[in-house]
């Protein structure tokens, strides 16, 4: 561990009031969370445990009703950049200016932000599309200019909101692991999201597992596998053990179906 | 491949014309047969004599200029004002509260009802005219526009947030790209609207004009100019939609399904 936090969160919280019986639904309880400086760190839990809603409470698009979040703060420019789900892209504007967008949201004027956004859309594999629309590019290729406008931006976290769970299996997997070189080259602090158990192990560090109603952290698992990783660490027993671990924990909390509980 | 596209664009032109063709065919004939009275019908020579004399003599002319005329500026001023009213109404909410009452009223109220009042007003020139086609395509272009704006995706506008962008910026950069469609075929909607005001405000009030021409000629009982006019106005209605057309092409090339 580094000394320095890139996030640090304390007793968050959120609450909704929901708008049919009027009663108050907690949707996240009491989340603490420290990420150290250029962690790569993964929030893996089912739907409805809230992983999401927390990474939109650290990008400030929520407001959590409880708790607090601190960014190490940065010199210039933001401190978090999210990478959306799928879809993201607008589709009127070229791969440039999408990877641009960012930026022009700080603030720099639009000629600068595309001398400034060209290299992320080397750096993610997307040399020549520069021009396309995004009609014209592949779900593997969309989210890779996505995550290129997040990049652009060179904020010290990256947030990262299931961003392969549209994808096939072989593009996720060719994905995942051109986010680990590219996190590599961009030497980020990475806070992922994800409901796939080997996609939070191939890619952390540590893998902090969620549970649901109310959404709350349930295990905290450092993940010791050698880095680089080839996507080959996959088929070590090694892996397998860190996977096996999880899924007893997602298991155990899981609530049985009927079907499960007839004699 | 390009051969066969080429002979695929000639049949279009082809069977369009042939189209044409056989009904005028069926309708001379069916005249020159006797099978119904000429005065009511006219018939497709009568009405392409009727059109050389009044073109070569020019009489025609200052009606055509007129109807063009009043359409033009009804059509502009409607758009210059509906279009940003549209898009103020659908991204803020308090003026959509503030006048959506107002305007629906005005909106179910058919356009036509109010010709007598607008000419009470403002005379049987070229103003009252120029309202009336202001009216009637208003209503179209705003509606659509602020549908449009109100239908921008949500997960567009969080990402301007997310990137810490101005509410400003996101409407320029998410909300107005995102309403363009709408807008255009509000314009298209609003142009077919306009020509409708144009037609019908002439024919209730006016000494010049298309839509006098061809109601002056109606009551002489003369069907083969009334035809030139009704055929112009068709022709007229063409010609703006594919205008329209060009111009939707050239503001969405991002749309994978104009480009084809």
């Amino acid at each position: 561990m580094t000394d320095h936090l890139a996030l640090s969160a304390r007793g968050v919280q959120m609450e909704y009031r929901d708008r049919g019986t009027g009663k108050r639904l907690l949707a996240i309880e009491k989340v603490d969370l420290d990420v150290a400086d250029g962690a790569f760190v993964s929030l893996l839990g089912p739907s409805g445990c809230g992983k999401s809603t927390f990474l939109k409470i650290v990008n400030g698009l929520i407001l959590a009703t409880a708790g607090e979040i601190k960014l190490h703060r940065v010199a210039k420019g933001r401190e978090d950049a999210m990478v959306f789900q799928d879809a993201s892209l607008f589709p009127w504007y070229s791969v440039l200016d999408n990877v641009a967008y960012g930026l022009v949201c700080a603030g720099v004027p639009r000629k600068e932000a595309r001398l400034r956004a060209a290299p992320y859309i080397d750096l993610v594999g997307l040399q020549g599309f520069a021009d396309k629309y995004p009609y014209q590019l592949s779900g593997g290729m969309q989210q890779r200019a996505n995550l290129a406008r997040a990049l652009a931006v060179d904020s010290a976290i990256l947030l990262m909101d299931e961003p392969f769970a549209a994808l096939d299996a072989q593009t996720r997997e060719v994905m995942q692991s051109e986010l680990l070189r590219i996190w590599n080259a961009a030497r980020k602090t990475v806070l992922f999201v994800t409901h796939q158990i080997d996609e939070a192990v191939y890619l952390s560090d540590r893998v902090v597992v969620m549970a649901a109603r109310p959404g709350r952290v349930v295990a905290d698992i450092k993940i010791d596998l050698p880095r680089p990783r080839a996507l080959e660490v996959k088929r070590t027993p090694e892996f397998a053990a860190y996977e096996e671990q999880i899924w007893r924990l997602i298991q155990h909390d899981r609530v049985p179906s009927p079907l499960e509980q007839a004699p | 491949m390009i051969v066969r596209r080429f002979a695929k664009v000639n049949e279009r032109v082809l069977y369009g014309v042939l189209g044409f063709v056989g009904l005028g065919l069926v309708w001379e004939i069916t005249a020159s047969l006797g099978l119904y009275r000429r005065s009511l019908l006219s018939t497709p020579t009568a009405i392409w004599r009727a059109g050389v004399t009044d073109f070569g003599n020019g009489t025609i002319f200052p009606h055509i200029a007129v109807s063009l005329q009043e359409f033009a500026i009804g059509f502009v001023v409607s758009l210059i004002v509906a279009i940003p009213l549209g898009l103020a109404i659908g991204w803020f909410r308090r003026v959509d509260y503030a006048t959506s009452a107002l305007l629906a009223g005005l909106n179910a109220t058919p356009n036509v009802a109010l010709i007598p009042l607008i000419v009470l007003i403002a005379g049987i020139g070229l103003e009252s005219k120029v309202i009336v086609v202001f009216l009637s395509a208003f209503f179209a272009v705003m509606v659509t526009t602020t549908a449009g704006v109100q239908s921008t995706a949500r997960r567009h506008l969080e990402i301007t947030r997310s990137f810490g962008g101005s509410q400003w910026l996101a409407f320029r950069t998410v909300a107005l790209p995102s309403t363009l469609p709408f807008i255009l075929s509000g314009i298209r909607i609003g142009a077919g609207r306009a020509l409708v005001g144009v037609v019908s405000a002439e024919f209730l009030s006016a000494n010049i004009g298309l839509g006098f021409y061809l109601g002056l000629y109606g009551q002489l009982l003369d069907t083969a100019r009334l035809m030139v006019g009704i055929v112009l106005f068709g022709i007229f209605g063409v010609v703006i939609g594919e205008l329209l057309r060009v111009v939707e092409r050239r503001f969405e090339v991002w749309r994978p399904d104009i480009r084809a």
